[in-house]
């Protein structure tokens, strides 16, 4: 036993000793990817089931979204939808090349949009037909139904421009040697789960206007490391080992704050947290069982006591930044305990002398699902607590992060906490689809009406607004059905080291991406 | 018999004064997490978030924790769970593993063959391995916890008893007594299992405290006991994300682990000393 603990002395030290290698010198930088976006398998956009901020630096989009959510040219320079919504043109930016020399053509985008959907993302072009080459620069989208959330699709990370070929040819091995995409950054080197390293395409000369610098990257060589424990990212930081870390949870905003070296800075969040409820599992069959445990939970106490008043209380699904989050505020869901428990009486649900509800002799006993972060362990902790005020007794049972999706897909959850992170009304649809039972669609929900809504949200919008007022129905409807409860909506804070970073005046995008890092440099 | 064959070691193990130390200890944790609701004036689930994270103070003599509960309370409760898991599984895993190992080393032939592949095969993993597998197979929780840690070591137990056996075999008076027509059952019961005994309970004794270390291991990962029910691996692991906030949650659920596991440790050793069978143990 002392010569385990002698090992483990010898093994701190070793680890101490690599903490001690400092970062070259130059025009490099070294980036610690938030907790949520540690272990992808590959740079393979098409393949991708969940992405990370590198992807972004090795791969462009055609079109750029800003942090106010508009639109903006990157690859293509313009684009030009046909009133009836059954065409889109995108004009190719001249002189694009990939990282293998291959020029970007019209074909290519073709090429591409074909091999999309294999995706399991494939609904994204769902709606398009085919992509026609009109000429080398102009691509012609056909439609099968106008799709006013294209733009949105084209800008997502899942939809970064690789190249096809490159893909069909190196097969399960693409994007983890090579990676071949227009980006700012070629991929040098992968190890999965620890680090990705990436060097200066010094060809680039396409950055999207929302870039201030003009023509290739400050940085000549950017290292994204995984780290799965903020406390050692925050020390990382805090002595000079990393640079930035892209996700700073909300425990550490004071202490960072408290150090000279070190700047903070928040950018509105696209995450929401979120309890689903299981409507196919007893007692949640009753709506009002579920509509009470949903007014159980107590969004404020959350948001102040777990989160330290950083962020905002989540009511319904969405991120308060979308116009669909915009529903009738009677259906908006918050902590009502006075009804939840008048609606539990109601449902026949009795408090007993324990402080637990029963009906005909049966205890309100549910099982609360929860993943292995510290911070959902947290949260649940508190959500079983808030349960039990109101006589619900929720079991935590704990999973680790990477296997509960396939624990949802067996669809025994009753009640589960975790988060979700998109900026767009469609992760309604991800969620709550009745052909997605398990996971996504983790609540089980699959209701007639709502199909219905959905239809006409997804495929029957012609221009953005139909697609808002489509959306907000069908959000709203669902939320009134209470499939879930809202939690709590976090920002995205981030933190470097100011005496090493220039990090540009505004984060354009709605995280840091490509389009930002063009304009991060090294203090020389 | 073999009652009055351990309290003599124990008394001798005592005797000494790391023995004592230890011992008194250990004692103490016990007494401790018997008494846990007398000693307490606090609840060990009920939260109270606007007392979260107060430092140790007079009210609260550790502190609070993330969720505004009494860490002194919690850490108390949690001895409940650290020892109750881990001397139920090693106790378990102790009679099972001495059943087996004392039937494949007293018969021996295919029997003790088939024992010998399925312990190997199990010994070849560490611990904390087959703990995680078979937690991940039974589910968290208390009972997964302690079928996991029981089963983690069970190789230990069956090849110690198996090698103590067949040691104790081919001596003369198992032969004598054979040949004065005594049953199987009654030379296993009456003069192996008893001379086999000493080492596999020292054995037991140090794995206790391995396995807590287990548990606590489990805890950290979430899979062990579930919130709200106290344990001091799934303490440490909050107090982690939180060292720089509020390292009290961290520091004393660890002191607690560490001084329990060097307890058990320090009083094996004085237990081996007084009985003399490190020679034994470690040809086992």
């Amino acid at each position: 036993m002392f010569a385990r603990i002698r090992t483990s002395i010898l093994a701190a030290s070793v680890s101490a000793a690599a903490l001690m290698t400092l970062p070259a010198a130059g025009q490099e930088a070294t980036f610690v990817l938030s907790t949520n976006e540690v272990g992808i398998p590959n740079y393979n956009p098409v393949m991708a089931v969940n992405t990370n901020t590198a992807f972004s630096m090795i791969y462009d989009t055609l079109v750029a979204q800003d942090a106010d959510l508009s639109f903006h040219p990157f690859l293509a320079e313009s684009w030009d939808e046909a009133p009836d919504g059954m065409s889109w043109v995108f004009h190719l930016k001249p002189g694009v090349k990939f990282h293998n020399g291959k020029p970007l053509t019209a074909a290519v985008i073709a090429k591409w949009i074909e091999l999309f959907r294999k995706s399991e993302n494939s609904y994204m072009v769902d709606a398009v037909d085919r992509v026609e080459a009109v000429d080398d620069l102009t691509a012609k989208f056909v439609m099968k139904h106008p799709e006013p959330n294209l733009l949105f699709n084209l800008s997502s990370s899942f939809m970064g421009v690789p190249d096809p070929d490159a893909i069909t040819e190196m097969g399960d091995n693409y994007g983890i040697s090579e990676a071949v995409g227009t980006g700012p950054f070629k991929l040098e080197s992968f190890t999965l789960g620890q680090e990705t390293v990436l060097v200066r395409n010094d060809d680039y000369a396409w950055e999207s206007p929302l870039s201030a610098n003009k023509g290739p990257a400050k940085l000549e060589r950017i290292t994204f490391r995984e780290m799965a424990e903020d406390s050692t990212a925050f020390l990382e930081l805090k002595s000079g080992g990393v640079d930035a870390l892209l996700s700073v949870p909300t425990d550490y905003i004071d202490q960072i704050k408290a150090e000279p070296t070190l700047a903070l800075f928040s950018i509105p969040g696209q995450e929401v947290y979120y309890m689903p409820i299981n409507v196919t599992r007893e007692p949640f069959t009753d709506i009002k069982v579920r509509q009470a445990a949903a007014l159980a939970i107590n969004q404020k106490e959350i948001l102040e006591n777990v989160f330290g008043g950083h962020g905002a209380v989540a009511n319904n699904f969405l991120i308060s930044a979308l116009p669909e989050s915009k529903i009738d505020p009677s259906l908006d869901i918050s902590y009502d305990p006075a009804k939840a428990n008048a609606l539990l009486d109601e449902a026949g649900w009795k408090m007993g002398a324990d402080g637990v509800r029963a009906k005909d002799g049966k205890p309100l006993s549910v099982a609360l699902w929860t993943q292995s972060d510290s911070i959902f362990r947290r949260l649940t902790e508190v959500v079983q607590a808030q349960l039990k005020a109101v006589g619900i007794d929720a079991k935590i049972t704990t999973f680790d992060s990477s296997t509960i999706r396939d624990q949802y897909k067996a669809g025994e959850q009753q009640l589960a906490v975790r988060s979700y992170f998109w900026n767009n009304a469609d992760i309604v649809d991800w969620f709550f689809g009745g052909d997605r039972l398990g996971y996504p669609n983790i609540s089980m929900f699959n209701d007639p009406k709502a199909e219905e809504l959905r239809d006409k949200a997804m495929k029957g919008s012609k221009t953005q607004d139909e697609r808002v007022q489509n959306f907000t129905a069908y959000h709203a409807y669902v939320t009134s059905q209470f499939p879930y409860a809202p939690i709590y909506q976090p920002e995205q804070n981030m933190a470097y080291n100011k005496d090493r970073l220039v990090m540009p005046d505004r984060i354009h995008g709605t995280s840091v991406t490509g389009v930002d890092m063009v304009d991060v440099s090294v203090k020389e | 018999m073999s009652l009055r064959r351990t309290l003599g070691p124990v008394r001798s193990a005592l005797a000494t004064r790391k023995g004592a130390l230890a011992g008194l200890w250990l004692a103490l944790v016990v007494v401790v997490a018997v008494l846990a609701p007398l000693l307490t004036p606090y609840a060990y689930d009920i939260q109270s978030l606007p007392d979260a994270f107060r430092p140790p103070a007079a009210t609260h003599w550790l502190g609070t924790d993330e969720f505004g509960r009494d860490l002194l309370t919690r850490i108390i409760y949690g001895a409940r769970t650290s020892l109750s898991v881990s001397v139920v599984s090693i106790a378990v895993s102790v009679l099972a593993g001495m059943i087996l190992g004392a039937a494949a080393g007293y018969f021996g032939g295919r029997l003790d063959q088939a024992v010998t592949v399925v312990v190997d095969l199990t010994w070849s993993f560490p611990e904390i391995l087959v703990a995680l597998i078979l937690v991940a197979i039974i589910g968290p929780g208390v009972t997964g916890t302690m079928v996991a840690i029981g089963v983690a070591y069970l190789a230990q137990f069956t090849r110690l008893t198996r090698a103590q056996i067949m040691t104790i075999r081919s001596e003369t008076y198992i032969e004598a007594a054979r040949s004065l027509g005594a049953s199987d059952g009654f030379i296993l019961a009456r003069h192996l299992l008893p001379n086999a005994l000493g080492p596999v309970l020292i054995a037991g004794m140090l794995a206790t405290g391995d396995a807590i270390i287990l548990e606590a291991t489990l805890g950290f990962f979430g899979l062990g006991a579930q919130p709200p029910l106290p344990s001091w691996g799934a303490m440490m692991s909050s107090g982690s994300g939180l060292l720089f906030k509020a390292p009290w949650i961290i520091l004393f659920p660890g002191l607690a682990v560490a001084t329990t596991v060097i307890a058990i440790n320090l009083f094996g050793d004085a237990l081996i000393h007084a009985l003399d069978i490190k020679t034994r143990l470690r040809e086992a």
